[in-house]
């Protein structure tokens, strides 16, 4: 009789186990699926430029593990004015173009902004270390090592 | 006041709708390209190239209203459909800068297989990336090749191109690729190096400089890599908008090393 109680709450235990993973994991699963939403959102209204006339620049976070490798991409940049500055585990990118920049044949929508220069603030998932940052740049790329 | 172009032809197949503005007719030996957002935007920016070197007509266009955004392009006042198809001579582009759901893109490679075969395309071509992650340092580009059918093998004897034989390949132009050799198409896959991230016209003038090889005309690119940084500059959107769509396809398979080749 023992036996079989203990078989009986072993059971119970294991379906209870069951069901907590399985809530856990549609969570999960609900809260990955609104972050994502409200990425989409947020970006739906951050357009990659601003019609005080900077450009928004794509850039890529990888980690390599030992460091990680910041890959920016500033076409028509000019090269000497390229200012990266790091607060915390915010990234602050600043580059002035060559030279004017329109969307000529575009209607409205940024076709009449004239664009002088690539702004953006990132949001690491690291603080950093800017005694542990090194900075290269070439034909409008800009690669950023910051070792942990 | 907008304008519309006048529809010579409209059939529907399944969701989607096949548009075309005039009679589309092409002379031998034809080839398609078909360009479709992926790794570095690289076929889209070649594609682009060649519609605007080759002076190629805008013939007609495909949308879906399940499968693609609710968009529609204008061009010159014209009402255009969200895919383009272009057309000179002996050549029929395709061309996208919006990526279908992915059950769309299955759809669309069925559809587009069956379109092609009605042509009579003799040869497809498939200009796309591979992502390298060492972009940033490497200045010489290889190409490889990836050939369906003998026929299409002989038109690669003389191109300045690899052979793709081992590794994984993920996207839009995968599935492009299996269908097209289910259906026993001429197809060449072309994947020139390039970054995955940035939209890559340098990678894109490599691959045009093969293509041009292939179906033996001339395409100068010497425009398109001095407008190289304005074009990646333009193409900031167009990228950030395919990157969404390429990680819902597991193009990080792609990196992967397969256990057994």
């Amino acid at each position: 009789m023992d036996e079989e109680f203990e078989r009986l709450f072993k059971r119970i235990k294991e379906i209870e186990r069951s069901f907590r993973e399985y809530i856990e994991d549609e969570f999960q699963r609900v809260i990955r699926r609104l972050r994502e939403d409200m990425i989409y959102v947020e970006r739906m209204f951050s357009p990659m430029w601003h019609y005080e006339g900077y450009l928004r620049p794509l850039y890529s976070v990888i980690d390599k593990g030992s460091y990680y490798e910041i890959y920016i991409d500033l076409p028509k940049a000019d090269e000497q004015s390229i200012d990266i500055r790091f607060n915390d585990n915010l990234m602050y990118i600043k580059a002035r173009l060559k030279e004017e920049i329109k969307f000529r044949g575009l209607s409205g929508r940024g076709g009449e902004t004239k664009f002088y220069e690539y702004r953006e603030v990132v949001e690491l998932p690291f603080k950093v270390d800017p005694q542990k940052v090194r900075i290269f740049a070439k034909r409008g790329f800009v690669k950023v090592l910051i070792y942990k | 006041m907008i304008r519309v172009l006048e529809v010579y032809r409209e059939e529907w197949v399944g969701d989607y709708v096949i548009l075309e503005y005039k009679p589309i007719e092409l002379q031998k030996p034809s080839y398609a390209i078909i360009s479709l957002p992926d790794t570095g935007l690289v076929g889209v920016i070649s594609a682009w190239h060649i519609v605007k070197t080759l002076q190629l007509t805008e013939v007609g266009g495909v949308d879906s209203y399940t499968y693609l955004p609710p968009i529609v392009v204008v061009s010159n006042k014209y009402l255009r459909a969200p895919i383009r198809v272009f057309s000179g001579n002996n050549l029929l582009v395709i061309y996208s800068e919006f990526m279908p759901a992915q059950h769309g893109l299955i759809q669309l490679s069925k559809i587009l297989t069956n379109y092609l075969e009605r042509k009579g395309v003799d040869y497809v071509l498939l200009p796309s990336g591979m992502p390298i992650q060492n972009r940033f340092e490497v200045e010489s580009l290889k190409t490889y090749y990836l050939a369906t059918t003998t026929k299409a093998l002989e038109l690669l004897k003389s191109v300045d191109a690899l052979p793709f034989e081992n590794g994984f390949l993920a996207g839009p132009y995968a599935l492009l690729l299996k269908e097209f050799t289910r259906a026993r198409l001429n197809t060449i896959l072309l994947l020139t190096e390039s970054f995955l991230e940035f939209p890559d016209p340098e990678a894109s003038a490599k691959n045009i400089n093969v293509i041009s090889r292939i179906i033996g005309r001339d395409i100068d690119v010497k425009e398109l890599l001095e407008q190289a940084e304005i074009i990646r500059l333009r193409a900031r959107d167009a990228m950030k908008n395919t990157l969404r769509g390429l990680a819902q396809l597991r193009k990080d398979v792609e990196y992967a090393v397969p256990l057994y080749t």
